[in-house]
């Protein structure tokens, strides 16, 4: 699917030469470890440098720019994935053959350099009115997960569950991290991020991969540099207290599960646990659903995710705010099905086709073939989607349960309204 | 079958109306592996007073039951038919809005299987006593759910407060009140009236063989019967200019106020290339206005009036629309007033002219390309856009035919003072101590 250049030592560019799309789609993604001083000062770099440059020193002048490029969406964001916390330059651009004009593609590559090399500084800093904005729309985007509740419960479980750990650290920081980052520190971090970090270009579309390599390598000057020490494991702790309960003023009851499993992404049996969660939750013919949402009627949402690079497993509910024991319940019975091995035929197989299209389905992307392409290349240089459907074909129920032995409840999180029972 | 094709995008679209009156669309897309179809009715939410097919008399339905139906066609008397999709490993799934059901899957094999499978199960409804009683639960918790939702409720909020009377307020799904008087019968006298053939589309687009498939629905819609297509009566009640409330405030669990300025257009009944020509028109000039490039979306960012979700859109239906500019913001009452100065600003003095179309022609041209690129997209955008009688298509053309009059016409349409109306959201008051 992708030819990969390697363009410097740690750096490289990887093409999918494809005209499925109408358009073409770059990501250049720099890695770093994760900590929350981390994340914090490389989300606000990330919006200070999408901003606004030397060249187009207001947001307005880049944002015409882009619309003159037939509204060329350009944007960074900033996530994580284990303990890598990634900052990403994403482009789309159409592919100049559908308009009625050419000489787009240049442009746009032009414009990437000038948003990654050409800050606007003033005096060796980011200019400062910038800065404080951007530190300032870090915040709000931290503060605004409160105000979605899903979001929110799975937030407050984890951070009960395992605190300071990558699993739990938001990829935008924390409001205190943000607060405390001066201009200087977060000039040190964009050399950082430019000179030191592991860098992997993307590209997908009706583009050749030899004139994206010859691109980098002509203006982006990316020197080499060492790829980082493997970190080693993530230990997950057993939480200090397995229980907790969490009220705000609402009306539903979010219940929020935490399993721990040793079966990680990077383990022989991956693709066991993946087939496992399926079964259990991940669709709406697994048993959380069947059971809990259209035999009990007791929920509108209830499933399982599988969160691979920690070995953590989770089941959401939305629930009456008094149901939370009998949901527990219910839940871990379905659970205790499949360690028995009480799966048929038909969910086995079920799981499996569509496991088998929604990996089919994200190719169908140019996000999707990027996203899946830059996770399993950690697996192996050569990844190829049809060996990892080959590898859920052949597993048994057998194997399912016995993956399942090895699942854990570790922690039980419920945020509702206040009860109006209770004695506080 | 009708073959259309468009050169410029590289696209082949496939057309037939089936003797009961189904359309059926079919648009290959090279190099895909997967399909996706939607099977939609043109009935929503809004449609809840209406004379039954076969009578004379209106009647007026318990809100939420155009999406009370949705869920129950997936029950069947063998079973859930999610089970059937997932077996061909389809992901199913379904959606009700204020105008349309849909009903649609996604797969990357068995594409003949699955279009059956979503044909028959939404042409054989099966409802009883039982089953509607025990989806009452389900749904209680999916309202439930859209309750906790602040923006959920800020969209409806304001909805509520520019329209009097018009449906168009009321929640999609109702509410745990309303949606306990929906019985089956209701449900069978819904389904009767607004899902015959002729009253709704199909669309399937991805990895497709349009010959073999368009006979395909042929035949399966050949086998079955049907009553005469008969023109459906819909009952919608005044609706004046004016927006009902000037403005209102409600206390949620947020971290910071919301706000949104919500303003109605004076004309509603619109189809067709001149509805297509308006909207289009209309959201340039909220581009110019309210996009990421206006002076207003610059003081108000830099002032931080605004933050990263602030948002601006206008989308016009037959009966009803709206256009929406709106924050999360610590000084809600500043920005409400500053969108309409800008709104009135704009109305005595048309600040635009043709660099700025120009400018924003070519990005809404760029946005519609990249959307090209999703199956889904073209799906519901395309059904939607039928509905109207409008064509998806025609979207290239018609913007590179637009003039600043154009969107000086479409704008003066609907910045009245009279239309606008605010709504915020704000945290709960701390008890004093």
């Amino acid at each position: 699917m992708f030819q990969t250049i390697n363009v410097a030592k740690g750096v490289n560019v990887h093409v999918n030469q494809t005209t499925q799309f109408k358009t073409i789609n770059f990501s250049i993604r720099f890695k770093d470890k994760l900590t929350k001083e981390k994340a914090s000062a490389r989300s606000v770099l990330a919006n200070v440098l999408q901003h606004s440059n030397e060249v187009y020193p207001s947001h307005t002048a880049l944002r015409m720019v882009l619309d003159d490029l037939y509204g060329t969406s350009l944007y960074m964001d900033s996530t994580k994935r284990g303990n890598e916390h990634i900052v990403t330059l994403n482009v789309e651009t159409v592919n100049d053959e559908y308009l009625s004009e050419s000489g787009v593609l240049e442009k746009v590559m032009n414009l990437m350099y000038i948003v990654l090399f050409k800050p606007n500084f003033e005096a060796g800093l980011f200019k400062q009115s910038i800065f404080e904005r951007e530190k300032s729309a870090i915040k709000e985007r931290i503060e605004s997960v409160f105000d979605e509740k899903t979001r929110y419960a799975q937030q407050r479980m984890l951070e009960h569950a395992l605190p300071d750990h990558p699993a739990s650290i938001s990829p935008n920081g924390t409001i205190d991290d943000v607060e405390s980052v001066t201009n200087e520190l977060l000039v040190a971090e964009y050399r950082t991020m430019i000179e030191e970090n592991e860098i992997e270009i993307y590209a997908v579309g009706d583009i050749q991969p030899e004139t994206v390599a010859s691109y980098i390598r002509e203006f982006f000057h990316f020197g080499d540099r060492e790829k980082p020490i493997a970190a080693p494991p993530l230990e997950l702790k057993k939480p200090e207290e397995p229980h907790v309960r969490e009220f705000e003023v609402m009306k539903q009851g979010k219940l929020h599960l935490a399993f721990y499993t040793p079966v990680t992404f990077k383990d022989e049996k991956f693709p066991i646990m993946q087939l496992m969660n399926g079964v259990l939750g991940g669709y709406a013919h697994s048993k959380l659903f069947v059971n809990i949402r259209e035999k009990e009627s007791m929920a509108y949402y209830v499933s399982s995710s599988y969160a691979s690079q920690f070995g953590l497993l989770f089941v959401l509910a939305g629930i009456d705010a008094n149901l939370e024991e009998k949901a527990v319940k219910l839940i871990l019975e379905q659970l205790e099905e499949v360690k028995k091995g009480n799966i048929t035929d038909t969910e086995l197989d079920q799981t499996k086709a569509l496991l088998t299209n929604q990996l089919k389905e994200a190719l169908d992307s140019a996000r999707g073939q990027i996203e899946i392409y830059d996770q399993y290349m950690e697996l192996s240089d050569s990844f190829e989607p049809e060996d990892l459907i080959k590898r859920w074909k052949n597993v048994t129920k057998e194997d399912i349960a016995a993956v399942a032995q090895d699942i854990s409840l570790e922690m039980t999180y419920f945020l509702s309204g206040k009860e109006e029972d209770s004695d506080e | 079958m009708n073959k259309v094709q468009f050169e410029q995008l590289d696209e082949t679209l496939y057309h037939e109306k089936l003797d009961n009156g189904l359309e059926v669309y079919i648009l290959p897309k090279k190099g895909f592996s997967k399909t996706y179809a939607t099977f939609t009715t043109k009935y929503g939410s809004i449609d809840n007073n209406f004379v039954p097919l076969g009578e004379t008399e209106p009647i007026k339905v318990p809100d939420g039951i155009a999406h009370f139906l949705e869920h129950k066609m997936f029950e069947k008397e063998e079973g859930d038919i999610f089970q059937q999709f997932s077996k061909q490993g389809a992901s199913a799934n379904a959606f009700t809005s204020f105008t349309r059901t849909a009903y649609l899957f996604s797969a990357t094999g068995m594409i003949q299987e699955n279009v059956e499978t979503l044909l028959d199960f939404v042409q054989e409804p099966y409802f009883t006593e039982k089953t509607v009683e025990k989806e009452k639960g389900i749904i209680a918790q999916e309202i439930t759910m859209y309750d906790d939702q602040p923006d959920w409720r800020l969209y409806f909020g304001i909805i509520e407060n520019l329209y009097k009377n018009h449906p168009v307020k009321i929640d999609i799904a109702g509410t745990v009140e309303s949606i306990q008087d929906i019985t089956a019968e209701h449900l069978y006298t819904c389904y009767h009236t607004f899902y015959h053939p002729s009253n709704m589309m199909l669309f399937i687009v991805g990895a497709v063989e349009p010959e073999s498939m368009m006979a395909f629905v042929r035949e399966n819609q050949a086998e079955k019967t049907f009553e005469e297509p008969a023109d459906i009566q819909r009952i919608f009640p005044e609706e004046p200019v004016e927006a009902a409330l000037k403005e209102r405030t409600l206390e949620m669990s947020v971290q910071k106020p919301k706000v949104f300025v919500g303003i109605k257009p004076e004309t509603v009944n619109l189809s067709g290339p001149q509805m297509l020509k308006h909207e289009l028109a209309a959201q340039l000039a909220f581009e110019l206005l309210f996009g990421r490039t206006s002076d207003f979306y610059h003081h108000a960012y830099e002032s931080g009036l605004i933050d990263e979700s602030y948002s601006f859109d206008y989308s016009l239906e037959n009966g009803f629309g709206y256009a929406l500019i709106g924050s999360d913001t610590q000084k809600p009452k500043e920005l409400a007033e500053e969108i309409q100065n800008t709104v009135q600003r704009a109305q005595e003095l048309w600040p635009f002219g043709q660099a700025d179309l120009d400018r924003v022609r070519r990005k809404k041209i760029g946005f519609f390309l990249r959307a090209l690129n999703s199956p889904e997209y073209i799906a519901n955008q395309f059904t939607r856009y039928a509905f109207n009688d409008m064509n998806l298509f025609d979207v290239v053309p018609t913007l590179e035919a637009l003039s600043v009059e154009d969107l000086q016409d479409a704008f003066y349409a609907i910045c009245g003072e009279s239309q606008r109306s605010v709504f915020t959201i704000v945290p709960p008051k701390k008890d004093s101590e």
